[in-house]
């Protein structure tokens, strides 16, 4: 299935900023994550749809999944 | 401090803290030996400060009645990773009710001072009165404990806050500083004055890379009192490690908690600029007065479009292992490292730029290095600039002062500066009063009279129940945009159980970045705790002790006046919701937020009976 996945802040450097990938059906957010080997305790947020979703949800074909790194401090 | 127990909950008057009360009206000096009333007293910082403060009838910030209480923490100058803090409470003339009456405030700042502080052998200093001419406080070791002096300070004004520091240095080796800036000592026309604290990096760079005290003008209380700078001299007096502490501090370094704060370069997330690229994605950045307008306009202000043209030093406190600051330096035609421009942090950062309709670099730096070196807080210095130029917009017939508008920066540049150097009492005095003088309140934002940090308040009605800065007294500046909450449940539970529990950072003198998901209510605390201090505290009662802190807190604002009412956000946020935020707009809607009221203080309420004593 086509996923458009959107990295934000860190997880663009040497990868990517937008991009529409090729996943297998059942895919998870965590999955995704993994696979671009980002690290997982930097992500603070992900969406799918622009809506906050968990990183165990499945992806869906067609969806916009967006990884966040943390939001915090001051 | 001096612990006859190991048991502090149960035994607290069995632990005693050093106190030195200054007249600073005769010069007197008292020394005591003060036992503990509780177990906030034994955590120190304003879980400490403010039971004495409580104990005070003050009507007016800038009068005897109101003390400046320098203090740290439990494990400042401890082993404990990030225990750096110190801590200046006292009322303030920046934060107060419609009632009239100045709210109590603290305001936390790292460097080495603290640590310098508590070294000497004192634990807490209370300035009582003004001083007739200005002085500055020696604070050193003597052969029967600490010793403190006041001398002239003459010589010190005028200058910057980093100025006042180099200056002292040269006359206290070994020693670190406090000062206040310009601001402090206009503080007549100026309450956002911030203490400046002095760092390793500051002494042995000669660059002006303080750190700071800046919420609620305790820089400008120290002005009133003609205290200009203090001085704490020690030697160092650091325990040996212990396995126990070096495992917390493993933890705390290495560990998810400060991963995203560390360098890009070693693999995290590079620090509190990182908000920019968060908020962006929902178009929630401050910008023109809090207003977002749903372009990519704070984009320029992402690091990586900074990277581009500027050198970006990541550097740390005093042996922290958190390398939180993104020093930004000019890259030099050979792409060297130029001079020092300024730290980005996100606060200063968006509203010393973004929210000022500036997106470039290096006019942000300028100002958030004024700022600084007036000793100002960034934050209120921020969202005051900003009010005038929304009000300058609105009304491009009868602009107020300069006529500053978003993104002029020279005549932004001249408002922080006239604030500054105390000219310009408009912008001095805070956007509460600012407003007030207008009629034009609704878009000036503040809460309770102290201005928002960089979030928006649509996403985050928790600012209303802050009882000092908005978002490091309550964490649910998150709760929205990192966690996605937005039922009315989760924001009862935020407000009133798990959020609140941030200011615990404030009492026992570690930096919010120990484990800023968690509080200090964890074993890493109580291990550190048992390993520095020899006590045994569980988890449970240091949860008990920074709740009962926190409603202390609320207590204390109900006591000085405020009404329920006034437990709000700025009214734009309800009158014209911004439709560019893509975030679910129920939790700033008025009902939802007349509700949430409904049930936080249905909570809260009950428990404020008996914390506080008597005026004494």
């Amino acid at each position: 299935m086509k996923i458009k996945v959107r990295l934000h802040g860190v997880f663009r450097i040497d990868r990517f900023k937008e991009q529409v990938r090729d996943y297998p059906t059942g895919t998870t957010a965590r999955a995704v994550v993994e696979q671009l080997r980002i690290p997982t305790r930097l992500v603070g947020t992900v969406l799918i749809g622009g809506v906050h979703a968990g990183i165990e949800d499945q992806l869906a074909e067609g969806d916009v999944l967006s990884i966040l790194p943390i939001l915090g401090g001051g | 401090m001096r612990f006859l127990t190991s048991h502090p909950a149960a035994e607290p008057a069995a632990v005693l803290y050093h106190r030195c009360t200054v007249d600073l009206r005769s010069g007197a000096m008292r020394y005591e030996d003060v036992p503990c009333r509780n177990l906030e007293d034994v955590l120190g910082g304003f879980g400490r400060s403010f039971q004495q403060l409580a104990e005070r009838t003050v009507t007016e910030a800038y009068s005897d009645a109101n003390p400046l209480i320098v203090n740290t923490g439990l494990l400042t100058g401890t082993n404990a990773m990030t225990g750096m803090r110190a801590y200046f409470s006292g009322f303030s003339p920046l934060k107060g009710s419609k009632k009239g009456l100045p709210a109590a405030i603290w305001s936390a700042g790292s460097g080495n001072f603290g640590a310098k502080f508590k070294f000497t052998g004192l634990d807490e200093l209370i300035f009582e009165g003004r001083s007739a001419g200005p002085v500055y406080a020696v604070i050193r070791e003597g052969a029967d404990g600490p010793v403190v002096e006041l001398k002239p300070a003459g010589h010190l004004l005028g200058l910057t806050t980093h100025d006042k520091i180099m200056s002292l240095k040269q006359q206290y080796a070994g020693a670190h500083f406090a000062a206040i800036g310009q601001a402090g000592e206009h503080w007549e026309t100026n309450y956002m004055g911030a203490v400046a604290l002095s760092t390793d990096n500051q002494l042995r760079s000669g660059e002006d890379k303080c750190r700071f005290a800046g919420r609620g003008g305790m820089g400008s209380l120290m002005g009133y009192k003609n205290l200009i700078a203090l001085v704490a001299q020690a030697g160092d007096k650091l325990k040996p490690l212990s396995e126990a502490v070096k495992k917390v501090n493993i933890n705390v370094v290495k560990g998810g908690g400060s991963a995203r704060l560390q360098p890009i370069k070693r693999g995290g997330g590079g620090g509190t600029w990182a908000n920019y690229d968060v908020l962006q994605a929902f178009h929630a950045v401050p910008t023109n007065n809090f207003r977002p307008q749903g372009n990519d306009l704070p984009e320029r202000l992402f690091r990586e479009n900074v990277e581009k043209t500027h050198e970006i030093k990541s550097e740390a406190c005093w042996r922290c292992g958190i390398t939180c600051h993104n020093n930004v330096h000019e890259k030099k035609a050979d792409g060297s490292r130029g001079e020092f421009l300024a730290k980005f942090d996100y606060e200063p950062l968006n509203l010393l730029g973004t929210n000022l309709g500036l997106h470039d670099p290096d006019q942000a730096a300028q100002l958030i290095k004024l700022g600084d070196n007036y000793g100002m807080d960034s934050i209120t210095l921020g969202v005051t600039v900003s009010y005038v130029l929304s009000f300058n917009e609105r009304h491009p017939e009868r602009r107020l002062l300069n006529g500053a508008t978003f993104g002029d920066f020279e005549k932004i540049r001249e408002l922080v500066v006239g604030a500054g150097e105390g000219r310009i009492p408009e912008v001095g005095r805070g956007s509460m009063r600012l407003s007030q003088a207008t009629g034009e309140t609704s878009y000036a934002y503040h809460v309770k009279g102290l201005e928002l940090p960089a979030y928006q308040p649509e996403t985050n009605p928790g600012y209303a129940w802050a009882i000092a800065g908005g978002h490091m007294s309550m964490a649910t500046y998150g709760l929205l945009t990192r966690e996605g909450k937005s039922d009315l449940e989760s924001w009862v539970t935020g407000i009133t159980q798990t959020k609140l529990n941030i200011v615990g950072f404030d009492m026992i003198g570690l930096c919010k970045f120990f484990d800023i998901g968690k509080g200090i209510g964890t074993q890493m605390v109580v291990d550190c705790l048992q390993s520095e201090c020899g006590l045994e505290v569980t988890t449970d009662e240091i949860a008990g002790s920074v709740r009962r802190a926190f409603l202390r807190g609320l207590a204390m604002e109900l006591r000085q006046g405020y009404t329920k009412e006034e437990f709000t956000l700025p009214a734009e946020v309800f009158e014209k919701p911004n439709a560019n935020i893509k975030l679910p707009p129920v939790v700033a809607s008025p009902e939802f937020f007349a509700e949430l009221s409904k049930r936080v203080w249905a909570v809260f309420e009950p428990e404020l009976e008996g914390l506080l004593p008597g005026p004494g």
